[in-house]
């Protein structure tokens, strides 16, 4: 993508991050680890906060402002909701301090060898944008590639997604938008705004970007990434490190 | 590819001296048959005894080994069983031939160890040699202008210009055979086989490379190197037109991954992929291939999606307009003033004046049709005329006319080159198959875009428009 290279201080972040992962045997970064990396290479993302108590989590919220949202953080819990470690649109400070003590039980009774370090408070995005994915593998054949499609469970039902291999040029960046069957729900559709579809293409660069530029990414989610009228924001994200 | 190897390729395809080791009479000598016309000196490496005198006879010099050759050996076709293959292979890098063919299989594509040592081997000794080793497991070269050949049924002659690849050596051949039947003059066709010494990325670079190949058709399976063989699309393709008919679009890959897109990302989406942001041309069968390269060849370039069509069939107008509306092509209303010229010559009951035309019985002479396609040609609303020739229906109404096919055939041509608008003619059946097919092939020969079907049509139609609007929009940056 003309312009938009990697930063240095997402590429030093991304390898200071991966070698502490690697150290710990891991090789699935946390959405908070995640999420700074990409926030360096110039995304849009809800950054969350650790709390390790119910006090400190009404405390984030506080700072953040509501509504907020709250996730189980756990190395070792990689699908969150489906372990009832995520809630959304908690509105002041004691539905916070509920929320900690009933996610960290709920987690804990699902998988009870699993260390939890907390839970972790980030904003809730506004209503109102379209879920969309932006995603990065490493084939075994082409290196890496990227993906676009609808985001959120429509991914996994309708599976409606477009690939280039990277590092994409800003005509392939416009037209793996454009490919999608859902693409009209981008450009408004009755009640619906269009959204941004710069600041949309402008994070398929930039991953693009980061991934060609940087060794050791096996495999990157940004699902949802919220697409609104004016801009977009990565509200999870998932980064894989490669194996070797 | 370095620039040696460039050159040794270019040897063996215009080769002086070409050497076949191994040829047999339990295949018809089918390897000496293949390059006998050739314009170079044939020789035959050849141990057995009981194969000798046949070769001779063909008149043929033998020798027992291709160090026995006299002067320089450019190109080697090597057709010996598979334990003596790298032998030969050896003596070939010795002699400094340009490139060895390797028609011999049971190599790695056999899974069994045998087979895939020998093929390591083989890798080794080519890579440290710097050599050309087309294959194993090919059905060879072929270059029309020079005449070595895949199979001695293939046409071979001046004025080619088309470079095909091929995984499959069936394909490799045939694409030659039928490319000759749809009016295409094929240039160079490449069996890869395994390809484990020049390998798909340096093939299309070679191609590409090729001032003489004007487009570039291909058969693909996989590649060893994907991120090469995009990189050598990306190129070539900017430069000339590529088809690209992909195997094994089914095949998923084994992906063991943790994110949403690892597991998404299937060999066909990734392929799709490099298709769509190289600009080559995707096609799903030979018949689309051959569809895709009349279009290219015979129709003028376009950006435009509105047809102006002709039909005969009768009453199928709204069958006609589905078929280019599921491409993405439109068959719009024309202006006023075309309309006063057709409502007057479309007089038949049932027919329209209306796009598309449904001539049927009004088109009452070869003038009359030219009167329609100029009508729909000069017509602001139109970027792309076709027109049907519903054989059998034609042919006798031409009889009636004291006129033939090659009358008919004339009008389009002479309309074809007036015209600034692509044209294809779309040649479906009407009672009489061999008239058809007759057709079919007269009319290639002249360099008329000609399809079986409004659903081929408005395939290949859609195909090369894709085509035509990426490259304006890559050119545009």
């Amino acid at each position: 993508m003309g312009g938009v290279l990697v930063t240095a201080t997402a590429s030093a972040l991304f390898d200071e991050t991966a070698a502490r992962a690697r150290a710990e045997g891991r090789l699935i970064l946390t959405e908070e680890e995640s999420k700074a990396i990409l926030q360096e290479q110039g995304i849009q993302v809800t950054m969350p906060t650790l709390a390790s108590s119910a006090d400190e989590a009404a405390s984030a919220a506080e700072n953040i402002g509501y509504p907020v949202v709250m996730k189980v953080s756990s190395r070792e819990i990689t699908h969150k909701s489906d372990v009832g470690g995520v809630k959304l649109g908690i509105a002041d400070a004691d539905a916070a301090r509920a929320a900690y003590d009933e996610i960290v039980a709920s987690a804990k009774a699902a998988e009870p060898s699993a260390a939890i370090d907390g839970v972790t408070v980030q904003s809730q995005a506004p209503s109102g944008g379209v879920e969309v994915i932006v995603g990065m593998t490493r084939d075994h054949q082409f290196g890496p590639v990227i993906m676009f499609g609808l985001g959120g469970i429509a991914v996994e039902v309708l599976q409606d997604v477009a690939f280039r291999i990277a590092p994409l040029t800003k005509r392939d960046a416009g037209a793996i938008v454009r490919e999608i069957k859902g693409y009209p729900l981008l450009t408004g559709h009755r009640a619906t705004q269009a959204v941004d579809l710069e600041a949309l293409e402008g994070v398929i660069g930039a991953v693009s970007s980061f991934v060609s530029e940087t060794s050791g990414v096996a495999e990157m989610d940004l699902n949802p990434v919220l697409a609104y009228a004016d801009g977009t924001i990565a509200v999870d994200a998932r980064i894989v490190l490669t194996a070797d | 590819m370095d620039a040696t190897r460039k050159a040794n390729l270019d040897r063996a395809f215009n080769p002086q001296v070409i050497a076949v080791v191994g040829d047999k009479k339990i295949t018809d000598y089918m390897w000496l048959k293949s390059v006998r016309d050739a314009k170079a000196k044939v020789v035959s490496v050849q141990i057995d005894e009981n194969e000798i005198p046949g070769i001779l006879e063909m008149g043929f010099e033998n020798y027992p080994s291709l160090a026995d050759v006299p002067g320089q050996v450019d190109y080697v076709i090597v057709a010996v069983p598979r334990p003596v293959a790298p032998r030969i292979v050896k003596d070939a890098i010795d002699v400094g031939a340009g490139a060895a063919a390797l028609f011999t299989s049971g190599f790695a594509e056999t899974g069994e160890e045998q087979g895939v040592q020998l093929q390591d081997a083989l890798t080794q000794m080519t890579h440290e040699a710097n050599f050309n080793l087309v294959g194993p497991n090919c059905m060879c070269l072929y270059h029309s202008k020079t005449g070595i050949r895949n199979s001695a049924d293939q046409w071979i002659g001046e004025g080619g210009d088309i470079g095909f690849m091929s995984n499959s050596g069936t394909h490799a051949t045939s694409f030659v055979m039928r490319a000759r039947t749809n009016g295409l003059f094929p240039l160079k066709s490449i069996s890869m086989g395994n390809s484990i010494s020049v390998d798909q990325g340096d093939w299309l670079e070679y191609l590409g490379d090729d001032p003489e190949v004007k487009s570039i058709g291909m058969y693909v399976e996989g590649t060893r190197d994907g991120r090469k063989f995009f990189e050598a699309l990306r190129d070539v393709a900017a430069r000339k037109p590529v088809v690209i008919w992909k195997g094994g679009q089914t095949r998923e890959g084994a992906r063991a991954a943790a994110s949403h897109t690892g597991h998404l990302a299937s060999d066909m989406a990734l392929w799709d992929a490099m298709m769509r942001q190289t600009g080559a041309i995707r096609v799903d069968t030979q018949d689309e291939l051959m569809d895709a390269f009349k279009a290219l060849h015979f129709m003028k370039p376009f950006t435009g999606n509105r047809m102006g069509i002709v039909a005969q069939t009768g009453g199928q107008s709204v069958l006609v307009s589905d078929a280019f509306g599921r491409e993405g092509l439109t068959v719009p209303d024309l202006t006023q003033e075309s309309y006063d010229i057709l409502e007057p010559i479309v007089t038949v009951v049932g027919g329209s004046y209306k796009n598309p035309l449904d001539v049927s019985g009004s088109l009452t002479s070869i003038e009359r049709g030219r009167e329609m396609l100029d009508t729909l040609a000069a017509d602001t609303n139109t970027d792309i005329i076709v027109i049907e020739a519903s054989i059998g229906f034609i042919s006798r109404r031409l009889e009636r006319q004291g006129k033939t096919m090659d009358d008919l055939i004339d009008m389009f041509k002479e309309f074809q080159e007036s015209t600034g608008k692509p044209f294809g003619v779309i040649a479906t059946w009407n009672q009489d198959e061999a008239a058809l097919a007759e057709f079919r092939i007269k009319i290639a020969d002249r360099g008329i875009a000609v399809f079986p079907s409004f659903q081929d049509a408005a395939r290949a139609i859609r195909r090369l428009r894709e085509y035509y609007v990426t490259k304006a929009e890559m050119a545009a940056g």
